[in-house]
């Protein structure tokens, strides 16, 4: 019993390096996402942006993360840290994912919407902020928790570069203990524990605007 | 009020709007009656400058507001903060709060100030878009198709909700395809069809209005 609390501690230092990477990938994501759309809503490097997404998408991850963290100092001349390597380049690799969300909510809103708001004066601004925005956040709220529970697992990416998260110390334990079964469930615990509160967060906020539906 | 020349609007190649002309008095209500893809909604985005023309003028002196089809109420403010929404942000508009809940009471739903669109019925969101333009004070009120969707007894209720708005010294254009309610409420009806204005006619003065335009379709 001690040996297994010992574990579940060890493997639980982890988490720090997990969440690190999952809310600054995802910040980075959701601020160029935001200004990707709002880029290309009003017609500024449409071509240039939707290839960059098409090519974020269309390499594997693992691909993307190691060319950041290893080519780096060789073509930029900076030695990145793991950390940091990780949210640049989750940072980006979500930043593809949630911009098309983005775009797919815009598209979800009628245009009656907009017109509705030039027909009562409401000016571009308060428009955005206070008529589309709070309806484009509900209607992709679903896609994007979808999109956080996927980046969440997708950090454990990071221990392929030698960043102590929640699977890299798991396999270092096994290592250890000549075991992969304890520590392996032990940090799936971990995942899904983490993923269990991001849904019921989701469903909370999802929740609170079910009024709001047409 | 409203003086409109000459205008025209395409689509691509499709002409929607061919040379219309026609002027609108103060405090009248007009009706635009047609068959359907006659152009009767396109004319009223025009006035709102929801569409732009491709040639000709429209000229209004006063306020223009827009009543949609569909009504386009926000889905995620309550009723009293659809009414609220446009006027609290702008200077022009003084004890907003008040009109609010004297137009509410007029319409007879004030008990739903809390709700959601989500929770009205068709013609109680009916009468929340026209609250909701209203607080904006216009003088000309542009309205499509207000009784789509609406059963007998609830568009008896809209004639009698725009003849008070009427009360108000407010202008009006009403797009329909429903004679029998165009003539009911309207003093004069503009027949659109294919684009062109093809008769107008002053409502009151002519016996069966409705037996007149039908040649027309």
């Amino acid at each position: 019993m001690t040996e297994f609390i010992s574990n579940v501690t060890f493997i639980g230092n982890g988490i720090f390096i997990t969440l690190q990477l999952l809310f600054g990938g995802l910040s980075i994501g959701i601020a160029l996402g935001i200004l990707a759309t709002i880029l290309k809503y009003n017609g500024f490097g449409i071509f240039f942006i939707d290839r960059i997404i098409s090519i974020l998408r269309g390499s594997p991850l693992i691909l993307q993360l190691s060319f950041i963290y290893f080519s780096a100092p060789s073509v930029l001349g900076i030695k990145l840290s793991i950390v940091s390597a990780g949210i640049i380049s989750f940072g980006l690799n979500s930043f593809a994912y949630i911009s098309e969300i983005l775009r797919a909510g815009i598209k979800s809103i009628p245009k009656g919407q907009f017109e509705a708001a030039k027909t009562l004066q409401i000016p571009n601004y308060y428009m955005w902020k206070d008529i589309i925005l709070p309806q484009i956040v509900r209607n992709i709220l679903p896609a994007m928790i979808n999109e956080v529970i996927s980046l969440l697992k997708e950090t454990a990416l990071i221990s392929t570069i030698g960043g102590m998260d929640i699977m890299r110390t798991s396999q270092t334990l096994a290592a250890q203990q000549f075991s992969y079964f304890m520590p392996l469930c032990i940090a799936g615990g971990y995942y899904y524990g983490l993923v269990l509160l991001i849904e019921y967060l989701g469903r909370k906020i999802e929740y609170r605007s079910e009024y709001v539906k047409n | 009020m409203l003086k409109i020349s000459n205008i025209c609007k395409k689509y691509g190649d499709n002409l929607i709007l061919d040379d219309i002309s026609f002027m609108i008095d103060e405090s009248k209500i007009v009706g635009l009656a047609g068959p359907s893809g006659g152009g009767k909604s396109t004319l009223l985005r025009c006035i709102q400058q929801l569409e732009k023309i491709d040639s000709g003028s429209i000229t209004c002196d006063g306020q223009v507001c827009f009543m949609f089809q569909d009504f386009q109420l926000f889905p995620h403010m309550t009723v009293l903060e659809n009414l609220l929404y446009a006027p609290k942000l702008n200077d022009q508009f003084k004890n907003h709060e008040q009109y609010a809940e004297k137009i509410l009471k007029n319409l007879g739903i004030y008990d739903k100030s809390a709700s959601y669109p989500a929770q009205l019925s068709g013609g109680q969101k009916q009468r929340v878009a026209l609250a909701r333009s209203l607080m904006i004070h216009p003088e000309l009120l542009l309205c499509d198709e207000p009784t789509s969707g609406l059963d007998v007894a609830t568009i008896f209720e809209v004639v009698s909700l725009l003849q008070s708005v009427r009360e108000l010294g407010v202008t009006m254009m009403i797009a329909s395809h429903d004679l029998d309610f165009l003539t009911k409420i309207t003093d004069q009806i503009v027949l659109l069809r294919d684009g062109k204005i093809l008769t107008t006619i002053e409502t009151k003065q002519i016996e069966n209005p409705i037996n007149y335009l039908r040649k027309y379709y």
